[in-house]
């Protein structure tokens, strides 16, 4: 590759434009010709200032806190930002998975502040717990090593944001929140696939703290909306929602 | 005095990265340098996500990865390589352009409609607009580029688009939009005097 090659690709890199292709070969040329890297700064300046013309907007108070109590949650898990051998390549794509940190030992640490909590599947049914890895965490990291992974958000009335991850190859949803609503003592969330006009019961939950997670009950089709509701403990008794959804997620 | 996050000194020598300061004791673990890091930026970070994405909830979602990210990779922020600011805005970019390419709200977006105001002056998302110095130079510099290079790095930069579709919906060919990004941006370099 010419130099006026890389400049080429250059800056379809620093605006974030490459094709896959064009931009691995963009990564590999930097790799073998680490005195272009200059080229590739001074565009990733130049487009860092693009950044400047649009106006400051003042992100909801709740999103610094629950970012600080993700960071607290991992320093307590692993230590932070280890040392990578290497320079800091601005223009390359670094990998967009943060680490997830391993064994539970406190009902109350987050997995990437996700509290984890055992989903009853139906009523009355008992979870075997894969030992010091609650169903859900287990769910979540084969979702997200999955390449069809995906994931949709949407707001909680009376809460936070929730956000659906779900792989049909793995056939796992789950579903992790911020803020839930507060609940009676009589009363639980309940789950619920969408479908067409047929709501098909997808487990119930309970909020724990400043964030939850609930794995679904298999049985995810595309297409579907992931709804809940409140209902009695235990689950609507008529295997029905008898609210109107809290928050619904479609999938598709 | 300290503008953007630039340590400016009054007696005008060279002006400090503060930001670039603050990720290398958040690479170390540093906390408080980590918040004050967020409330310097945060709403430059936020205000591009969301000039991107649009959808505010997802923006929101994407904020919160962009600084997770931050405190789990600090240590591979470089000062020679250049501002943390820089660094810090990049990655918020990428970010919010992975979300955009793999949302299935990108293949709802009206495109014919969309990306003509997109490749004219930039309008902000912002309820309250802040029109600091620099982005008002920013702002006039787009405007003294060629159209056709405002609008390829206008579509790419705010639209999250790539190459090819650029080149599809400009009905260019791929070569002609890489040109222009390459000449845009240089051009957008030398009408900033942007320094490195």
């Amino acid at each position: 590759m010419t130099e006026d090659e890389f400049a080429l690709l250059s800056a379809g890199a620093a605006l974030g434009s490459l094709s896959e292709a064009d931009q691995r070969a963009f990564e590999r040329a930097l790799d073998e010709h680490p005195e272009w890297a200059a080229v590739a700064d001074q565009d990733a300046a130049t487009a860092a200032s693009l950044a400047e013309s649009v106006g400051d907007v003042e992100p909801p108070a709740g999103v610094r806190d629950d970012i600080l109590a993700r960071i607290d949650a991992m320093t307590d898990a692993a230590a932070p930002g280890s040392a990578d051998s290497g320079a800091s390549a601005i223009g390359a794509r670094a990998s967009a998975v943060p680490k997830r940190p391993g064994r539970r030992r406190r009902l109350w640490f987050a997995l990437a502040a996700a509290l984890v909590l055992i989903a009853a599947i139906g009523v009355g049914s008992v979870i075997t717990v894969q030992l010091g890895q609650p169903p859900g965490v287990v769910a979540l990291h084969r979702i997200e090593g999955a390449p069809d992974a995906q994931r949709a958000s949407a707001r909680v009335q009376g809460g936070g944001i929730a956000t659906l991850h779900w792989s049909t190859s793995v056939g796992k949803a789950v579903l992790v929140a911020g803020r839930m609503p507060e609940l009676a003592q009589d009363q639980t969330f309940e789950l619920w696939y969408v479908r067409g006009t047929s709501a098909i019961p997808a487990g119930i939950f309970h909020a724990t703290g400043d964030s939850t997670s609930a794995l679904l009950k298999p049985g995810l089709h595309p297409g579907d909306v992931i709804a809940v509701t409140v209902e009695r403990d235990g689950g609507s008794p008529t295997g029905q929602p008898t609210t109107k959804p809290i928050v619904a997620i479609p999938t598709s | 005095m300290v503008i953007d996050g630039i340590d400016v000194p009054e007696d005008g020598t060279d002006p400090v990265d503060a930001a670039g300061a603050l990720i290398q004791r958040v690479a170390a673990g540093d906390r408080e340098a980590f918040a004050r890091l967020y409330d310097m930026l945060s709403p430059r970070v936020f205000g591009l996500i969301l000039r991107v994405l649009v959808d505010r909830a997802q923006s929101e979602e994407v904020l919160q990865e962009v600084f997770l990210e931050v405190w789990q990779s600090a240590s591979r922020f470089t000062p020679k390589r250049g501002q943390g600011r820089t660094w810090l805005l990049t990655m918020a970019h990428r970010r919010a352009i992975d979300r955009v390419r793999s949302s299935q709200a990108s293949s709802d977006r009206d495109v014919r409609a969309g990306f003509r105001d997109l490749a004219s002056s930039p309008e902000p998302v912002a309820e309250q607009v802040e029109m600091k110095i620099e982005s008002e130079r920013v702002a006039e510099a787009l405007r003294r580029l060629p159209d056709v290079q405002r609008e390829a790095i206008a579509l790419a930069y705010y639209g999250g688009y790539s190459q090819s579709e650029i080149a599809a919906l400009t009905h260019t060919p791929l070569g002609t939009v890489k040109t222009r990004m390459r000449d845009g941006l240089s051009r957008l370099r030398t009408e900033m005097g942007v320094a490195q």
